[in-house]
């Protein structure tokens, strides 16, 4: 809830003082935050004790536990996606 | 390119993780993650903001924003039917596991509270998986598949840290949707493992 409220704080001051010439580098602070958010994932993987004896030992059944419900996920949305949002999508944009 | 930074960035983290960093340090930085995420999202934010067609484009979504959740959450939990007869797990625990969705640190510990700690273990490396899994793919199937899609494996991550490759990878208007079903699937989750533990145990 707290992530949402921020994004609509950023969008509110996107939206009226924000100056438009400092856009390439909010994209490149994005990138940089981006970066330091999976490297700080990493390191808190890491640090975890066991961690890679138990991903050792009980890896290939989570491995299929990850991979299956992904797949899943993707075969499920995607024919939707293209039913109900990309199609819209263009419908919307050919309307004048 | 992305899916190569975020893999450089996730095995220096871990190699820092297991051999450079003191638990102090390692304690410090992961401590202050929700702090980058909330940086992040300022500046995700600032580009919505600045994008008049953004929030345009957001408000035509109406209630088709459920859509995404609805479909995820649905494969998530099938999925769990699925790898039952698989790995050998009881199907409870097995449609637990997948209806953690990616939130591994909750899915871990209420299945090692509800089904032992082997449960639990396989629940945390599971969800833990998919949101590594998550850092690859979702590039792939940004460019390959389209944008929405591309929110599907990050599940109930895509309002945190999967949120971050998605940013990259797609529009702003598809961020704020990855965030809205990343808000609704966590919301969905405990409440999935509680019940289908409850109705399938």
């Amino acid at each position: 809830m707290e992530t949402m409220l921020i994004m609509c704080a950023g969008v509110l001051v996107g939206a009226t003082v924000f100056p438009a010439r400092l856009k390439v580098w909010n994209s490149r602070l994005q990138v940089a935050m981006t970066a330091l958010l999976i490297f700080t994932m990493g390191v808190g993987l890491g640090s975890r004790p066991g961690f890679l004896a138990e991903l050792g030992e009980m890896g290939l059944d989570s491995l299929l536990f990850a991979a299956v419900p992904i797949l899943l996920s993707v075969a499920a949305v995607y024919p939707l996606s293209r039913r109900f949002l990309e199609k819209r999508e263009g419908e919307e944009e050919d309307s004048p | 390119m992305m899916a190569l930074i975020a893999l450089s960035c996730l095995t220096a983290g871990v190699a820092c993780g297991l051999w450079l960093f003191s638990p102090g340090a390692s304690a410090w930085l992961t401590g202050h993650s929700q702090g980058m995420l909330w940086v992040l999202m300022f500046l995700v934010g600032l580009s919505v903001g600045m994008g008049k067609d953004v929030l345009r484009r957001v408000g035509r979504y109406r209630l088709r924003v459920l859509l995404l959740p609805a479909a995820i959450t649905g494969a998530s939990v099938a999925a769990g039917f699925l790898c039952a007869p698989l790995t050998g797990l009881g199907l409870a625990e097995s449609v637990c596991v997948t209806s953690g969705m990616g939130w591994y640190s909750l899915c871990g510990i209420m299945l090692t509270d509800l089904a032992g700690a082997k449960a639990g273990t396989v629940a945390f490396l599971a969800n833990l998986l998919r949101e590594l899994l998550s850092f690859v793919v979702i590039p792939w199937i940004a460019a390959r598949l389209n944008h929405y899609t591309a929110i599907a494996p990050a599940g109930a991550t895509s309002e945190d840290t999967t949120l971050a490759i998605l940013i990259r990878c797609t529009r702003e208007d598809v961020v704020v949707l990855a965030v809205v079903n990343g808000v609704l699937c966590s919301a969905a989750v405990p409440f999935l493992i509680r019940f289908f533990y409850t109705v399938l145990g």
